[in-house]
């Protein structure tokens, strides 16, 4: 018995830190285990496991005939992606143009945009949305992603690109240009292989906080254009509110996609985290 | 070779295009934004009246007088003292429990990140169901007999802040722990091995390694936690709605009230400046002496 020979303390310890991250991580697994309860289930044991298990609430949540899940989860996927893929190439273009001009214009530039890290999204939210009314683009999905892109989101990802470019050998630019390659084939084709883990790290933070915005689309499209499936589970809370079955069905299926992409991909994200933290 | 300096200083032209829509959309969804604001905070614009008058420092000398403004100050302070304290504590002693090699601890130190991962709008749904009076924490205090009637966590003022701070803090502490175990790996092995040589004991080596190595975490971890509660919005929407009594309400909260359901524009604002000004100044403040703090450890 090879467990045997673990030292006792060492298994006390190993315990302990078990029990302390099941406390913590409780609230989660309840949640998770609710998904797959029936609403008497949750309410004579809410901590039980989900025995006998039901896809009940899964179910019911789908065939919503306001087709709230459906929609909220393909207008999410649409206004991350939209807003991800534009963003990613004009920051990176964006900080190599920046990277390459003398120290004073860079600083100049970067002091303009770190302006965006600072600004709480309240305080810009309304005069946004009067501008969105003015040129025709309220209560839309352009209007939502146009905003998510000119707002603070693009600070960061300049922030991250820049600091990363430092890192960047100037050897491997000057061999391309010595090559005669013109800018933009320069960036597209050398820089931005070269600054792929800036690239994870950007799409994985601008994703999540895509994802998970709240305020901007509730307030830019407006609660009857059809949301995002974060506002679609908030306003499902008002009607919902008593059955939970059907609310943790719905939750389960929100948060399905960010919890298994940081699972997926969570070696990038500290990594990201850390060095976009350390600026 | 300076000839080879200097033409990887010349300036890529080709990517000028790019800069140009970026200042564009920065410039209209930022800088004009906060311009807008400020020029809307003189004025008594409000969009049920057609005309808008410039009333000069009126919103501003209005703060001085607004109760639920003062109470709001207060409330995000409170916020951010209590839950900068409760997620660095926990968060540095969760590091320092978990901070093993093994696939046991990695797979820990994994699913305690998930908090930050979730949507505020789904983690404040998911604690409004613990801490409703018939739900999981009343029934396990119920059940072990710490009290015989069910506690109301969400009903009176001093609970529902409490909640909240409750709430906040247990999903900055996930982010805390990660970023201290981060900085606890980068403590080189061969700086305590020196304590050790020099016969400094447990308590004395983490206050003398490992503390000053952990400092850039803290301030990492104090901006956070201030930028976090400076925005707070989606958890007290869906947790306390505000209540009971206007009493849970973050500054970033009461100004969305102020603009959207009251219509009150300029006013909203001048709330929105004053909000940026602290925003900004802590950020900067904090930022500043955190990094003198590391430089002094």
């Amino acid at each position: 018995m090879s467990t045997l020979r673990i030292p006792l303390r060492r298994r006390g310890h190993l315990a302990s830190a078990m029990l302390v991250t099941a406390a913590y991580i409780l609230p989660v697994y309840v949640a998770l285990v609710s998904a797959f309860k029936t609403q008497d289930q949750i309410l004579a044991n809410p901590a039980a496991p989900p025995a006998p298990f039901t896809f009940d609430n899964i179910i019911k949540a789908l065939s919503r005939p306001d087709n709230l899940v459906q929609g909220g989860l393909g207008n999410s996927v649409f206004v991350t992606a939209a807003t991800v893929v534009l963003l990613v190439p004009l920051a990176s273009a964006v900080s190599f143009y920046i990277s390459q001009r003398t120290p004073k214009v860079k600083a100049a530039l970067l002091a303009f945009f770190a302006l965006g890290l600072m600004v709480p999204p309240q305080v810009v939210l309304l005069p946004i949305v009067e501008l969105l009314t003015a040129i025709g683009l309220d209560h839309t999905y352009p209007g939502l992603i146009l905003s998510n892109i000119g707002g603070g989101y693009l600070s960061f990802a300049v922030f991250v690109y820049v600091g990363f470019l430092r890192t960047v050998p100037p050897e491997i630019i000057e061999a391309a240009r010595v090559d005669g390659a013109g800018d933009v084939r320069l960036w597209w084709q050398v820089i931005m292989p070269v600054v792929r883990p800036a690239t994870a790290t950007v799409s994985i933070f601008l994703g999540l906080w895509v994802w998970n915005d709240f305020l901007n689309p509730l307030l830019i499209l407006g609660p009857l254009q059809g949301q995002t499936i974060t506002t679609g589970v908030y306003l499902s809370v008002g009607g919902y509110s008593t059955d939970y079955g059907q609310l943790f069905g719905i939750m389960f299926l929100s948060a399905v996609i960010p919890v298994v992409g940081y699972l997926v991909s969570q070696r990038e994200f500290i990594h990201g985290l850390m060095s976009g933290a350390s600026k | 070779m300076p000839s080879a300096r200097t033409a990887s200083r010349r300036r890529p032209l080709g990517l000028a295009p790019f800069l140009w829509v970026a200042l564009l959309l920065y410039v209209a969804f930022l800088v004009y934004p906060v311009l807008n604001s400020l020029w809307t905070s003189f004025t008594d614009k409000n969009p049920l009246r057609a005309e808008s008058s410039f009333v000069g420092f009126d919103n501003y000398t209005e703060m001085l007088t607004d109760e639920r403004l003062r109470a709001s100050l207060l409330f995000t302070v409170v916020v951010v003292v209590v839950v900068t304290l409760i997620a660095n504590a926990i968060g540095l002693g969760f590091a320092l429990l978990l901070n093993r090699q093994s696939v046991g601890y990695r797979v820990m130190r994994t699913l305690i990140f998930i908090p930050q991962v979730l949507s505020g709008v789904i983690v404040a749904i998911i604690w409004r169901s613990i801490l409703t009076e018939n739900g999981l924490l009343n029934a396990v205090l119920q059940r072990i007999g710490v009290t015989s009637a069910p506690v109301s966590w969400l009903g009176s003022t001093e609970m529902a802040t409490l909640s909240l701070c409750a709430v906040v803090s247990w999903i900055t502490i996930a982010f805390a722990t990660v970023v201290y175990s981060a900085s606890l790996r980068s403590v080189p092995p061969s700086l305590y091995e020196a304590a050790k040589m020099d016969g400094a004991g447990a308590v004395s080596r983490f206050r003398n390694v490992t503390f000053p190595m952990i400092a850039p975490g803290t301030t990492i971890t104090v901006v956070l936690c201030l930028i976090t509660t400076f925005k707070l919005y989606d958890v007290i929407a869906v947790l306390t709605g505000g209540g009971p009594a206007n009493t849970t309400q973050s500054t970033a909260y009461y100004l969305i009230q102020l603009a959207f359901t009251n219509n009150l524009f300029g006013y909203s604002s001048a709330v929105a400046m004053l909000l940026l000004a602290l925003t900004a100044g802590i950020a900067y403040l904090v930022t500043n002496v955190l990094r003198k703090r590391e430089a002094r450890l």
